[in-house]
C-alpha cells in the first residue's frame, strides 16, 4: 500500500525462457513478490530496445527491470550479452539526464529461481522508494 | 477490423477456482475493463480453460463480431495454445488473442487484494492497448526429419532408442563413455526384485546393438546443435577408438600392455590396461586404447621416438622389445643412445616428482642388451620399393636418418661423404671416450643393410657437382654438408703457433693426424665441443687443461654431467674470463690476456649478458690456446660448382630452405640438419633428415608438400595440468623414488686412454629406473598390441571422426554421477581406507567385479558393516534433494551382506522411504532378516581406537531413543546424493535448455509434463531429469519415446510465425543486424542494398529488431508499436 503516498511502478520486462518461468514458478511456490512490479513479456533480453526503457520511464514508471538468462543460458546463445552491453549504455545515458541509474536494473534470472525473481522485486521495490519518485520535467 | 475499422475486443478474466478470484476482485477487473474503448464484451467467469469457458469466448466472437480476444488467467506457458485454439475455430486468426498473467504473476505472488486487483487491473489494460495492434500471423508446418537422436545410452537411452526404433527410421544412441548401458551396468542386484542388473541390462544393450536402425555412436561427445524443432543439426565428434570392428576381444592384447591404470568402471577399486574393454559384456564389443594428452618425452623429441613406450618395456623387463622399438622411428639408435641431449629428459613429468627419467640411459641400456643377447638385428622390409634413386650428400646425422627414413619408405639412397670414415661430426666432432666408434660403426652397418649405397672421399662441388648427380639419375638430391667450420676468436695473437681451432683438432684427431698439445692449454668456450676438446687434449697428454668461459657455471651451453664428468678428471674452469688477446713471444703461444666480466641483465636467449669489468686485464701462462667458441657451416662448394652455387643462403649464412618441406629453392633439391640450421644438436639434425625424407617421397611421388606426418616438436609441449594423466595422483602425492646414478669409469682409468666413461646400467638398475615412469598418455605407444593382435585391428593413427547429423527430435538421458562424498570431511571417505561409497560396493557385490562378488576388506569378511543413507543429500550443506534411490539400495545392501557374510549391518537413516511399487514390502523383509536400523544422521566416523572390536568408529545420535551411539564396524557404506553427469553442463548450454534449481535438467512442466522442455523437439528422461530409480527411467524413456514417434507419425511440426522481417523500403543497409543474428538467418541483398531474414532461420529473438536503428525490422507478434502500446497501457492505471 502506498506509503507517505507513495505507490511506485516499476516495468520488468522479462525474458520469455528463463526470467518469465523464473516468475511464474515464484507464483506456483507462491514466493511473495513486491506487487510494484509489473511484468512484460517479450523473447529474449536482446530484444529490449533502450526505447522501451525510456519511455516506461516517461509513462510513468519509476524504475525499470530486465531480466534475462544467465550468461551462457540465452535460449538464443547470446542476446542477454547484448542486453548486458545494451544496459550500460543506457545506465550512462540515464546519468547524462541526471536520472539515477539505479532506476534501471540488469538481473539474471533463471527458470529455477522463483526465490530470486521474488528478492529482486523486493529490493527494487525498496530502492525506488528510497529514491522516491521519478519526477521528469515535461 | 470491425466494419468501422474499430476493434472490437472481448475480455474474459478467469476465477481459476479460488486461485485467481481468491486475491484478484475479478468483478472490478472486468469492471473496469468493460469501461475501456474498444471493449465489447468483458467477462469473468469461473475456469475460462473449461470447455464451457471456451464455448463463451467462441459465442462471443461468432454472435458480437468481436476481431480481438484477451483472456486473463494463469501463465500463457498453461493455455496461451488452448485459447488460440478457441479463437482459430471461430475462423478469426488466434494471434488476435493476447494473454494475462494474473495467476503467478500476480494472484499467487501478494497476499494484498487491492494491490493484486490493482496490478491485475494495469496488467489487463496493456494487453487491451496491446491486442489492437496485433495482426493475423500464420503458423506455417515444416516437414520434420524423420531421424532421432538420443544422448546417452544408459538404461533409459538404450529403451528410448529400441522404442523410437520401432518406428523404423533411423536412431542415432550417442553415448561419451565407450560402452553403453551406464551407471545400470555397474550395479550387482536391483531393489526390490533383487534381480541381478546386468541379467536384465545385457539382454537389451545386446538387442539395440541388433537393431538394424540404431547407430550407436560411443566415444562420442555433441559438439554443436543447430537448426529448430524438427530440422536439428547435430555435430558429433566421435574420438578415435584406436581398435577397429575387428577386433574380437580375444584378449590377447592385454597381456602385452605394459601400463596399468584404475579401472573407472570399477569404480577405481581394480586397474586396466591402457587398450581394455570397460567390461566384458560391454557394447561396442571392441576393445579401445586410452590416450591421454601425449607423453611430453614423444612431443619434444625432433624425431618422435616413443620414450614412454620403451621405457615402460624396460620398466617390464621386456627388453629385446624396447630395442625394437627404439629402432623403429630412430635412424641412429646405438648414437642416441649414448650422446642425445635427450630434449626428452628436460620435459620428463617426472621432473614434476623430483628429477626426470634416465631416458637416454635406459635407451643405451636396451640397445646393449639387444647387442649382446640378440645378435644381427634383422633389417626391415619396406613396404614397397620404388624405382627412384635419391643422392645424400653428407653421412652426418642429418644424412643418416635421411638415408634411413627413405629405406624405409622404400627408396634407395647414396651418401656421399668428403671425409674417409662416415658420421660426419658423429665421428670427427664426438670423441671416442663419449661414442665408441665401433658403437657409431653399428647404427651405420645396420643403414648400410638397408640398402644404402656410401661414397667415402668425395667432396661435393669438387668431386662431384650437382649436375653430375642429376644425370647420375637421381630424382632427388639432400644436401646435409653440416658445420664443421670453427669460429676464429677475433683477438690479437690469434695466428701465433699454438692458437688451434677446437674444430680442426677434434677432427685430425679423430683422423688419426698427429698433432702436437701443450703442457699448459686454455680452452676459450663453455659449450660442448669445449668440454670435448678440453677432456681430449687431456688424454693427449697435457698437464693442466683450463676451461675459459665469460659467464658463470649456470650459463654454460655444455651439458651438465660433461662439465662434471670434466672436472672429475681434472679440468680447471675459469669463469667470468673472456680472452682479449693472445701473448706470444717469437711467434709462439706464451700466455693469455684475460679481462673479468660479470653478468648483466638477461639477453635474448635468456642467459644473463657478460659485460667487461674495465680495467681488469690481466695474463695468465699457457703454451697452448684452443677457440672453440662456436661453427658455422662450410659452404665451400658453392663456389666450386655453379650448379650448387645457385642454392639461395639465408641472412646468416645458411642454406635457405622452406621451414616447412625443407626444400630449397633448386626442384627436387631439399637441404637439412646443421648447414641450414647452424650448428644444433645431433637428434634436430636427424629430425630434418626425417622430415627431409618425408618431403622427398611426396615429391618424387608428385604429390603436394603439404600434410606431413613426421613429427615436429611444438612450440609448447602440451601436457596435462597438475598430473601425469587423467588417472594419477596429483604431483604432490606421488612417492619419491631418486634417479638411477650412471655408473662411470673411475677418472684415473679414464685419462689413460679412451674407454667408454659411461658404463652403462645393470638390468636391475634399469628396470628400477624405468619403473619410475608416470606412463604419462596412459597409452605410451609402445606398439606391442600390434603385433599382438592376430585379427590386426589395432590402429594407432585412428584419428577423431565429425559427422554432422540431420535429425528432428533429440532426447537426453545423461542420467548422473555419483556425489563425491570427500568434500564431506567427516565422514572420511578417501582418507579412512574402509569407508566406501555405494557404487564401490556394487563393483565390489558384482561377479565380475574386483572381488568377484566377495564382500572383503583387507582380504577378510567384514564382522559388521554400517550403511549411511543421505549423504549430500537432503543436506542444506550440499544437495536439498532427496536422491530417491539410497534408503531401497541400502536395504538391498543390507540383504547382499548378510547373504555374503556373517556381519551385522547398521543401517543410519534420516527417515525410510519406500515410496514404489513392492518396496515397502521390501522394507517389511528386510527388517525381518534383522538389521539394526538407527534414526539418526551420522556425525562422524574416526578410526577406532587400539582393540576395539571393529576398524572403525561411527558415532551418531539415535533420535528416536534420544541416546548418542558409537558403533564400532569394519566397513562403512555411504549411500552419496545422485548428482547430474559430467558434460551435462555443456550439453545443457548447447541444446539451451534450462536446469532446475538442483542443477537438473528442468522439465516443461513439473507434473504434466515431466518429459518435455521448454525447446520444442527437445525431450528429457531418467535421472538427467532428477534423481530417479530404474522403473520411472525406463518409464519416462518410453514415454519421451512414445512422444517423439507420434510426431514422426504426424510428419509435420507447427512452425511459430514469431519472426523478423525487412522492410526493405526503411532499411538503411547499415549491416548492423548481419553480425547480431545468432543464426545468420540475415544475408545481404546486395543489388537493392538491404538485409533480409531467411525465414526458415529465424528463431524470432528480436535482437536484430532492436538493434536496427532505422526500425526498419518488425518482429512479427513483439513489434514495437505493441510492446510500446503495452508499456503504456501498463502505466496508465
Ligand atoms: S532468451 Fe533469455 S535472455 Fe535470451
Amino acid at each position: 500500500m502506498p506509503e507517505n503516498g507513495f505507490n511506485p511502478k516499476i516495468v520488468g520486462f522479462l525474458c520469455n525462457w528463463c526470467a518469465y518461468s523464473g516468475a511464474d514458478l515464484a507464483g506456483v511456490s507462491r514466493i511473495q513478490s513486491s506487487p510494484t512490479l509489473r511484468p512484460i513479456r517479450v523473447m529474449c533480453s536482446g530484444r529490449i530496445d533502450p526505447g522501451f526503457v525510456f519511455t516506461a520511464l516517461k509513462s510513468g514508471a519509476d524504475g525499470v527491470l530486465l531480466a534475462g538468462c544467465h550468461p551462457g543460458d540465452c535460449h538464443y546463445s547470446e542476446g542477454n550479452y547484448l542486453c548486458l552491453r545494451r544496459t550500460l549504455m543506457m545506465k550512462k545515458l540515464l546519468g547524462g539526464f541526471g536520472i539515477d541509474e539505479e532506476r534501471l536494473r540488469l538481473e539474471w534470472i533463471s527458470a529455477s529461481e522463483g526465490d530470486k525473481y521474488s528478492k529482486v522485486s523486493w529490493e527494487m521495490e525498496n530502492r525506488i522508494r528510497e529514491l522516491g519518485p521519478l519526477e521528469l520535467k515535461q | 477490423m470491425s466494419d468501422e475499422g474499430k476493434p472490437k475486443v472481448g475480455f474474459y478474466v478467469c476465477h481459476c477456482g479460488t486461485n485467481i478470484a481468491g486475491t484478484v476482485n475479478v468483478d472490478e477487473v472486468s469492471d473496469y475493463v468493460s469501461g475501456l474503448p474498444g471493449v465489447s464484451v468483458s467477462r469473468n467467469y469461473q475456469f475460462m480453460c473449461s470447455e464451457p469457458g471456451q464455448d463463451l469466448i467462441e459465442q462471443d466472437i461468432r454472435e458480437q463480431g468481436l476481431d480481438r480476444v484477451v483472456v486473463a488467467a494463469c501463465s500463457p506457458m498453461m493455455h496461451e495454445l488452448t485459447f488460440r485454439g478457441a479463437v482459430g475455430r471461430t475462423g478469426l486468426n488466434p494471434y488476435l488473442f493476447q494473454m494475462v498473467n494474473v495467476r503467478e504473476h500476480c494472484a499467487w505472488i501478494h497476499s494484498d487484494p487491492a494491490a493484486a486487483t490493482g496490478k491485475a487491473i494495469a496488467l489487463c489494460n496493456a494487453a487491451i492497448e496491446r491486442v489492437v495492434h496485433q495482426e493475423p500471423l500464420f503458423a506455417s508446418e515444416a516437414p520434420i526429419y524423420p531421424d532421432t537422436m538420443v544422448i546417452g545410452a544408459g538404461i533409459a537411452g538404450i529403451q528410448a532408442a529400441l522404442d523410437l526404433a520401432q518406428g523404423g527410421n533411423q536412431v542415432y544412441l550417442v553415448e561419451r563413455d565407450s560402452t553403453i548401458g551406464g551407471n545400470m551396468a555397474r550395479f550387482d542386484k536391483t531393489f526390490p526384485t533383487l534381480d541381478c542388473s546386468s541379467c536384465i541390462l545385457t539382454p537389451k544393450m545386446v538387442s539395440v546393438a541388433q537393431t538394424e536402425n540404431v547407430q550407436i555412436l560411443s566415444m562420442s561427445d555433441i559438439e554443436e546443435v543447430s537448426g529448430y524443432a524438427g530440422n536439428f543439426r547435430v555435430r558429433v565428434r566421435k574420438r578415435a577408438r584406436y581398435v577397429t570392428d575387428a577386433c574380437t576381444s580375444c584378449q590377447d592384447c592385454i597381456a602385452v600392455c605394459p601400463v596399468t591404470v584404475p579401472s573407472i568402471f570399477d569404480m577405481g577399486m581394480a586397474s586396466r590396461t591402457a587398450i581394455h574393454k570397460t567390461f566384458p559384456q560391454a557394447i561396442p564389443n571392441s576393445y579401445l586404447i586410452e590416450k591421454d594428452e601425449r607423453p611430453p618425452c614423444w612431443s619434444a623429441c625432433p624425431i618422435g621416438q616413443e620414450a614412454a613406450g620403451y621405457v615402460a618395456l624396460i620398466g617390464d623387463g621386456r627388453f629385446a622389445e624396447a630395442a625394437q622399438l627404439i629402432r623403429k622411428s630412430n635412424p641412429l639408435p646405438v648414437v642416441c643412445g649414448r650422446v642425445c641431449y635427450h630434449p626428452c629428459e628436460e620435459q620428463c613429468n617426472r621432473g614434476f616428482v623430483e628429477e626426470p627419467i634416465a631416458i637416454q640411459h635406459l635407451k643405451r641400456f636396451a640397445l646393449d642388451w639387444e647387442a649382446q643377447h640378440n645378435g644381427e638385428v634383422k633389417v626391415p622390409e619396406p613396404p614397397v620399393r620404388h624405382s627412384e634413386k635419391v643422392a645424400i650428400v653428407g653421412s652426418g646425422p642429418a644424412g643418416l636418418a635421411c638415408a634411413h627414413n627413405l629405406a624405409q619408405r622404400g627408396y634407395q639412397s647414396t651418401v656421399y661423404e668428403r671425409e674417409e670414415v662416415l658420421g660426419g661430426m658423429l665421428a670427427l666432432g664426438i670423441p671416442a671416450y663419449r661414442l665408441p666408434r665401433e658403437q657409431l660403426q653399428q647404427d651405420i652397418d645396420f643403414i648400410r643393410r638397408m640398402g644404402v649405397e656410401f661414397q667415402t672421399g668425395v667432396a661435393f662441388g669438387r668431386d662431384v657437382t650437382l649436375e653430375q648427380l642429376r644425370e647420375t639419375g637421381y630424382g632427388a638430391i639432400f644436401v646435409a654438408t653440416g658445420a664443421h667450420r670453427g669460429i676464429a676468436m677475433h683477438v690479437p695473437g690469434e695466428d701465433l703457433d699454438g692458437v688451434v681451432d677446437a674444430v680442426q683438432f677434434l677432427h685430425n684427431k679423430a683422423l688419426g693426424e698427429s698433432q702436437p698439445v701443450g703442457r699448459k692449454v686454455a680452452v676459450i668456450g663453455g659449450g660442448n665441443c669445449g668440454i670435448d676438446v678440453a677432456r681430449t687434449i687431456l688424454r693427449e697428454g697435457a698437464e693442466e687443461v683450463t676451461v675459459v668461459y665469460r659467464r658463470t657455471r649456470v650459463e654454460m651451453p655444455c651439458e651438465e654431467h660433461e662439465a662434471i664428468d670434466a672436472e672429475t678428471e681434472g679440468i680447471r674452469f675459469l669463469f667470468l674470463r673472456a680472452p682479449v688477446e693472445v701473448l706470444g713471444k717469437d711467434g709462439k703461444v706464451t700466455g693469455l690476456r684475460v679481462i673479468e666480466m660479470e653478468l648483466g641483465e638477461p639477453d635474448d636467449t635468456g642467459r644473463r649478458r657478460p659485460i667487461p669489468i674495465e680495467g681488469s686485464e690481466h695474463d695468465l701462462g699457457f703454451d697452448m690456446v684452443v677457440a672453440s667458441i662456436g661453427q658455422r657451416a662450410d659452404l665451400d662448394y658453392l663456389e666450386d660448382d655453379p650448379g650448387a652455387g645457385e642454392m639461395q643462403l639465408s641472412p646468416w649464412g645458411t642454406l635457405d630452405v622452406d621451414a616447412e618441406t625443407f626444400a630449397t629453392n633448386l626442384p627436387g633439391v631439399f637441404a637439412g640438419g646443421d648447414a641450414v640450421s647452424g650448428p644444433a644438436t645431433v637428434v634436430a639434425a636427424m629430425g630434418a633428415g626425417k622430415r627431409a625424407a618425408e618431403a622427398i617421397d611426396k615429391y618424387l611421388r608428385g604429390q603436394p608438400l603439404e600434410g606431413f606426418e613426421t613429427h615436429q616438436v611444438p612450440a609448447e609441449i602440451p601436457r596435462v595440468e597438475g598430473r601425469p594423466h587423467r588417472y594419477s595422483k596429483p604431483y604432490e602425492e606421488i612417492e619419491r623414488v631418486p634417479r638411477t646414478q650412471m655408473p662411470k669409469l673411475e677418472a684415473e682409468t679414464r685419462i689413460g686412454g679412451w674407454d667408454e666413461v659411461e658404463l652403462g646400467f645393470t638390468e636391475e638398475q634399469a628396470v628400477a629406473e624405468a619403473q619410475r615412469c608416470l606412463h604419462c598418455g596412459v597409452c605410451v605407444d609402445c606398439y606391442q598390441c600390434v603385433d599382438a593382435c592376430k585379427p590386426g585391428a589395432v590402429d594407432h593413427s585412428m584419428k577423431d571422426e565429425v559427422d554432422h547429423l540431420d535429425v528432428g527430435q533429440i532426447m537426453v538421458s545423461t542420467g548422473y554421477k555419483q556425489f563425491d562424498p570427500s568434500v564431506i570431511p567427516q565422514y572420511g571417505y578417501g582418507r579412512l581406507e574402509n569407508v566406501i561409497t555405494g557404487l564401490e560396493f556394487e563393483r565390489m557385490l558384482s561377479s565380475t567385479g574386483p572381488t568377484d562378488g566377495k564382500v572383503l576388506i583387507d582380504g577378510e569378511a567384514p564382522r559388521s558393516v554400517a550403511i549411511l543413507h543421505c549423504v549430500g543429500s537432503r543436506d542444506e550443506n550440499y544437495n536439498r534433494y532427496c536422491s530417491r534411490v539410497c534408503c531401497m539400495y541400502a536395504l538391498k545392501f543390507a540383504h547382499l551382506v548378510r547373504e555374503r557374510t556373517e556381519a551385522e549391518v547398521y543401517q543410519f537413516y534420516i527417515d525410510m522411504r519406500a515410496f514404489g511399487k513392492g518396496y515397502e514390502e521390501f522394507y517389511t523383509r528386510i527388517m525381518d532378516e534383522g538389521t539394526t536400523m538407527v534414526r539418526g544422521k551420522v556425525a562422524e566416523v574416526i578410526e577406532a581406537p587400539e582393540g576395539s572390536p571393529g576398524k572403525l568408529l561411527v558415532k551418531a545420535e539415535d533420535t528416536l531413543l534420544g541416546v548418542r551411539r558409537e558403533v564400532p564396524v569394519d566397513l562403512v557404506i555411504l549411500c552419496p546424493a545422485m548428482v547430474p553427469s559430467d558434460g551435462s553442463e555443456e550439453l545443457r548450454q548447447l541444446l539451451h535448455l534450462s536446469q532446475s534449481a538442483d542443477g537438473f535438467l528442468l522439465e516443461r512442466h513439473p507434473k504434466l509434463d515431466p518429459i518435455g522442455t521448454a525447446s520444442d523437439g527437445i525431450y528429457i528422461a531418467g535421472c538427467a531429469q532428477g534423481p530417479k530409480d530404474i522403473p520411472d527411467t525406463v518409464a519416462q524413456a518410453s514415454a519421451a519415446a512414445s512422444k517423439m514417434l507420434g510426431w514422426m507419425a504426424r510428419g509435420e511440426m507447427t512452425i511459430d510465425p514469431i519472426k523478423a522481417e525487412v522492410q526493405e523500403e526503411l532499411c538503411g543497409g547499415c549491416r548492423v543486424c548481419n553480425a547480431l543474428c545468432p543464426y545468420n538467418a540475415i544475408s545481404w541483398v546486395e543489388d537493392k542494398k538491404v538485409a533480409r531474414v531467411e525465414e526458415a532461420l529465424c528463431k524470432g529473438c528480436g535482437i536484430c529488431v532492436a538493434a536496427c536503428p532505422a526500425s526498419a525490422i518488425v518482429g512479427a507478434g513483439f513489434t514495437d508499436q505493441q510492446i510500446y502500446a503495452e508499456i503504456g497501457g501498463l502505466l496508465a492505471v
